[in-house]
């Protein structure tokens, strides 16, 4: 999985597959354990992107007003 | 140099110049019926006019008869037609074509009614044909003016979520909107996940670019979702019909476009709890399964389980016995029986009886001459024997038995 590929909105799926599969428990330990890191590893992705971004606004044509840079 | 016209080239004139201006043909005017004549040429007479203004109308016969209605005084119409001169009296007129009743909402809603109806008839506001909006979209284009309160409230809406915004500047009231909104649609193509169409209230005439043919196929040429929000709640326009979601206020429109970034960060920190939790339950599962393994397997349970086989193996050892003893019961009462019946038919009872067995060394003597005059035989009786010699042999005829 490579981290800069992955949107948001991937991610957060991934992540909502990952919680139910744990919460079914039907797993292995050692499956549990692999799938409970990769989860730990989409929740910071995650909070990175929401915490991280700053709002980008661009104009296609002229210039961004000023008050909302 | 001063011209002089004559009152009839004038007229000509002025004829001539209102008569072939296109913009005077062909058009539509709405107004309210005063003065009206049905003329006995059949013709219908009548001034259409409003608040500030009047215009004298004619509708011929053979149009007037076409009508399906009664044109009378104070009544509101829409009149269909063409500017023309009367030259006799120099009166400008409008020569109707066709009228409608007009029911107090105007040409433009009948434009608009007309518009939707054709749009309707394309399939074009089918909910099949709607599309569903991103849940995280990472391009939002808006379509609106950049110096207008609605780009501002749809930003603030957006607020912290991590989107790339990209406006494209529109605008939309006033002459050309519709091109601008038209061109502003198609700049962004390709360029986002969902767009945002709008602009803040104002009056029907500001918004009516909204209603427009050519702003609604761009809606729908446009190759991501479009969320439509066009003045304020009560302001319905053909955007709003056509695009894949309506949202009766800017604010409303960015709320539709976005995840609350609060509850997804509140969902992040849940979905740790859940999958921790859900890990530490898989864990306790198979500790328990573990225990209850290792106690399955104790020294302890195993004694208590000899115990148990020891107990059974009593238990089944008392009952084969009783089942021996039982057994051997019954086999000796049959075996008494037996003995009883056998000695009912032996010789022992016939001997009891009175007679008795005699033989000698040469075996059993069943008739007189089997023994010989002198010889010792032995008679067996009921109980004991005698051992006696024969004195005589006798012929069996003369023996009687009682």
């Amino acid at each position: 999985m490579k981290k800069e590929e992955i949107g948001l909105e991937a991610a957060l799926d991934d992540l909502e597959r990952i919680v139910s599969e744990l919460e079914e428990g039907k797993m292995g330990l050692e499956e549990s354990l692999d799938l409970y890191e990769k989860g730990m590893k989409l929740v910071k992705l995650c909070n990175a992107r929401l915490e991280g971004a700053e709002r980008r606004i661009e104009s296609l044509t002229g210039e961004v007003p000023p008050d909302l840079i | 140099m001063t011209q002089i016209f004559t009152v009839t080239d004038l007229n000509e004139r002025i004829k001539d110049r209102l008569e072939n201006d296109p913009r005077l043909h062909d058009l539509w005017a709405q107004g309210e019926v005063s003065n009206f004549v049905h003329h006995r040429s059949g013709h219908r007479y009548f001034t259409l006019k409003d608040r500030d203004s009047q215009i004298s109308c004619v509708l011929f016969k053979n149009q007037a008869d076409r009508l399906g209605f009664d044109l009378k005084d104070g009544l509101n119409i829409l009149v269909y037609g063409d500017i023309a001169v009367y030259r006799p009296q120099g009166r400008v007129q409008l020569v109707a074509r066709g009228i409608k009743q007009d029911v107090g909402l105007g040409f433009r809603h009948l434009q608009f009614e007309a518009l939707k109806k054709k749009l309707a008839g394309e399939g074009l506001f089918d909910l099949e044909r709607k599309r569903a909006l991103p849940r995280y979209p990472e391009r939002i284009g808006i379509v609106t003016s950049p110096q207008g309160a609605a780009l501002r409230d749809v930003l603030r809406i957006i607020g912290p979520y991590p989107a790339r915004i990209i406006l494209s500047p529109a605008q939309v009231q006033g002459d050309g909107a519709e091109e601008s909104i038209v061109s502003a649609l198609l700049a962004l193509q390709g360029l986002t996940d969902v767009v945002i169409v709008c602009r803040g209230g104002g009056s029907t005439e500001d918004l009516w670019c909204f209603n427009s043919e050519a702003v609604a196929r761009a809606i729908i040429g446009c190759d991501s979702p479009v969320i439509s929000a066009v003045g304020h709640e009560t302001d319905v326009t053909i955007a709003d019909f056509v695009a894949d979601m309506r949202a009766a206020t800017p604010t409303a429109a960015a709320k539709m476009a976005v995840p609350d970034i609060g509850e997804l960060i509140e969902w992040l920190q849940q979905s740790e709890v859940r999958m921790m939790r859900a890990l530490w339950t898989s864990l306790e599962r198979k500790e328990e399964r573990l225990e209850y393994l290792r106690h399955s397997i104790s020294a302890r349970r195993m004694y208590s389980l000899a115990a148990d086989a020891r107990q059974r193996l009593d238990y089944l050892g008392e009952r084969l016995a009783a089942a021996l003893v039982a057994e051997l019961r019954a086999r000796r009462g049959r075996l008494e029986l037996a003995q009883g019946r056998l000695a009912a038919v032996g010789p022992r009872a016939t001997l009891l009886r009175g007679y008795s067995v005699v033989r000698s060394n040469h075996g059993l003597i069943l008739r007189a001459e089997d023994a010989r005059p002198g010889e010792v035989v032995e008679l067996i009786l009921g109980e004991g024997r005698l051992i006696c010699r024969v004195l005589e042999i006798k012929d069996g005829s003369e023996v009687f038995l009682a």
